[in-house]
């Protein structure tokens, strides 16, 4: 006699999963209320990976056709954009090894310790003090898009999950097939990578 | 502390979890050992401050409108795919 087999899945309450459902049972007039949903988020999460408009469409549009192929094999197992912000990310690292820029480099947390910083230790800056609606303009917020543009693509893939899509580390690490120590590691360089940027920014402003 | 007792091990081992203080990840003997550092070295308490708001000015970044024609060449994509279940 075999013992019953014990299931420790938790239920996931996700609010796609009615139309994934109503999709994957046949109603397939449907999808498109899917991309609608999504359009917007992937083609800005996909324009920060390719930093090309039209690189950022064509993932886009591979990334709902791959969805519409292999939707039928979602398991419920997970939040349906977990899903399919996997098959973004897949989908853009594949399109960036094609593309001719593919500039990859470690980021060393030595090169970001503050002992190394030309500004005063001693001192916050007023950049990181004032309140910030006084601080954001449309030429930081265009030097902040530029320094996340530059950041390496392993790092770039977590930080844009993490601070700008919101997912958690457990969240990024599923979507990545990261361990969640990784998504630790690589955030915290890419944000001090960042903070390196805006302090030259500032400095010689 | 001034700059010149300045613990660098100390403060080389808590520079590397800042990231996750920010984000609420660590257990609390861990913060509470990060808040008693930060209030008496100031080059940390600089750090961690213009990490904070390094992460704040991140989260603002504006999102991009998708180019008007992009929603009908995508629903034209769509509607070109096969939609039989054994097709897909």
């Amino acid at each position: 006699m075999t013992a019953p087999k014990r299931t420790n899945r938790k239920q996931i309450k996700d609010k796609d999963f009615e139309l994934v459902r109503a999709i994957n049972s046949g109603q397939f007039d449907r999808f498109p209320d899917l991309v609608k949903r999504y359009e917007q988020k992937l083609y800005n999460f996909s324009f920060r990976m390719c930093r090309d408009a039209a690189d950022a469409e064509d993932t886009v549009q591979e990334t709902f056709l791959n969805v519409f192929r292999y939707l039928k094999d979602f398991r419920y197992e997970t939040k349906f954009k977990n899903w399919l912000y996997r098959v973004a990310a897949s989908t853009c690292i594949k399109k960036r090894r094609k593309s001719k820029f593919a500039p990859q480099r470690e980021l060393s947390l030595d090169e970001f310790y503050p002992q190394n910083e030309a500004e005063d230790p001693q001192q916050v800056p007023e950049w990181a003090q004032m309140p910030l609606d006084k601080l954001l303009s449309n030429e930081l917020l265009d030097k902040i898009n530029e320094a996340i543009f530059t950041l390496p693509e392993k790092y770039r893939l977590v930080i844009v999950l993490r601070d700008i899509e919101g997912f958690s580390t457990a969240e990024t690490a599923q979507i990545l097939n990261l361990s969640d120590a990784n998504v630790k590691v690589r955030l915290h360089r890419a944000r001090l990578y960042l903070r390196d940027r805006l302090k030259g920014y500032f400095e010689n402003e | 502390m001034n700059k010149d007792e300045h613990d660098h091990k100390h403060c080389l081992e808590l520079f590397e979890k800042l990231s996750e203080y920010l984000d609420n990840e660590l257990d609390e003997v861990t913060c509470q050992g990060i808040e008693k550092h930060v209030k008496e070295c100031v080059p940390c308490f600089v750090c961690l401050q213009t990490l904070k708001r390094t992460i704040d000015l991140c989260k603002q970044t504006e999102n991009r409108s998708v180019p008007k024609d992009f929603s009908e060449k995508l629903k034209e994509a769509i509607q070109n795919m096969p939609k039989s279940p054994s097709a897909r």
